[in-house]
């Protein structure tokens, strides 16, 4: 039996989306959680930087890099991300923005990161660049996904880019030739076919990290903040990212509790 | 020209070396730790693609050089087994004016004679591998 026709069409159309793409872009699913994030982290960053709260949060995550230099921003960063991994609530909210596609994509049953993870790419700098990679190459197992939101609109050289499955193939089938190379050339070896992903705030992508992605020099004259978050099939295989270092269960069902506290009898004596 | 320089650009692992698997952020906290302790902005760490045998990352943090202060590598086992592979690295420090630095042993290198005692490092760690090649019949 064909067990993928028991998946409904349009759930089978999302997930064909993913496997053809490498990607999925849809609206939040929870609005009301995706305002509270960006207010909090706008809350947490006006409290960094001791300046007025803004009117507008969009306009002034857009502009942080007039009020921050590259020489602060990881500090800066890790602030505003230590402060909103404080709250008890981002990861349910998190979660709650694309739970139902999660569940399409991946199962009901999930494993989800510790900690949501914050990305500040000011225009022109080059000393924050996440280089090209598979996160699977970099300790990552293979069922996972990353869910990215962007915290403001994304497009071109603003976002970060992916390559899609035919040239990630290509590249991955002779990456032993980049051995004295850098991460740039491979990065030139996909720039053809590399996407830089459009995705406005109030959208979010889901992608398959095994494919490479990464960001370039951010030409746009607009700060980028974005987060982003692993979720995986809790009972799927982990590779160097574990359970409790890494990721921790969020939506274990009765069925795997129940076999997980079954034991045999055990009183007969041996054969 | 005067070239910026940024601090000390981070070098961490995701695959095993000399069979010790560090979890990376716990390889993270020891750089960020090292860079407090020398007063060094902490550039972001390169990850090393898990590949075995792989070091396009550490290349590409040897071709980010002429813009950094340093790298620092967690740890000195993370070093290429082929020495011509590191003679290379050490030149490209020094032709740049910056440091190598490895967090978890505390050893840093600067001039000829820190490259020279950290080969002595570096080779002292493979003779000891010579045992298993001993039992060889």
């Amino acid at each position: 039996m064909d067990t993928v026709s028991l998946i409904p069409a349009n759930e089978q159309q999302l997930g064909q989306s993913l496997i053809d793409t490498g990607r999925v872009i849809i609206d939040v699913e929870d609005k009301a959680s995706l305002e509270r994030i960006q207010a909090h982290i706008v809350d947490s960053a006006v409290s960094v930087l001791n300046c007025p709260m803004p009117d507008d949060a969009q306009t002034f995550l857009n502009t942080i890099h007039e009020r921050i230099c590259v020489e602060d921003l990881n500090d800066f960063r890790l602030r505003v991300y230590r402060a909103i991994n404080e709250q008890s609530w981002l990861r349910p909210a998190y979660y709650a923005l694309v739970s139902n596609a999660l569940h399409t994509l991946i199962g009901n049953e999930l494993a989800m990161q510790n900690r949501v993870n914050l990305s500040i790419q000011l225009p022109q700098d080059d000393s924050s660049l996440l280089p090209i990679h598979s996160d699977v190459w970099s300790g990552d197992s293979p069922y996972e996904a990353v869910v990215w939101l962007p915290l403001v609109n994304c497009f071109g050289r603003k976002s970060m880019y992916l390559a899609p499955p035919v040239a990630n193939q290509a590249l991955h089938d002779r990456l032993d030739e980049f051995a004295d190379k850098t991460s740039d050339d491979l990065f030139y070896a996909i720039e053809k076919e590399a996407e830089f992903l459009k995705v406005d705030f109030g959208q979010i992508v889901i992608f398959n990290q095994a494919l490479v992605h990464g960001n370039r020099i951010n030409t746009v004259n607009e700060t980028r903040w974005s987060m982003n978050c692993r979720f995986k099939g809790l009972t799927t295989p982990y590779a160097d990212k574990r359970l409790g270092e890494f990721f921790s269960p969020i939506t274990m069902r009765p069925m795997t509790r129940l076999g997980m506290a079954y034991k045999m009898h055990e009183g007969f004596p041996d054969e | 020209m005067n070239k910026r320089k940024y601090g000390f650009r981070g070098y961490i692992g995701s695959r095993a070396y000399d069979g010790i698997s560090t979890p990376q952020h716990i390889q993270n906290q020891v750089i960020r730790d090292f860079c407090k302790t020398h007063q060094q902005t902490f550039l972001l760490s390169a990850t090393e693609y898990a590949i075995p045998g792989c070091y396009i990352m550490l290349n590409t943090v040897v071709a980010e050089l002429p813009k950094l202060n340093g790298m620092v590598m967690y740890s000195i086992t993370m070093m290429p087994k082929n020495a011509a592979f590191r003679q290379r690295i050490y030149k490209a420090v020094q032709a740049n004016a910056a440091s190598l630095h490895f967090a978890l042993e505390n050893i840093s290198a600067h001039a000829s004679a820190d490259f020279t005692a950290l080969e002595d490092h570096i080779t002292l760690n493979r003779v000891m591998e010579i045992p298993t090649v001993l039992k060889q019949p």
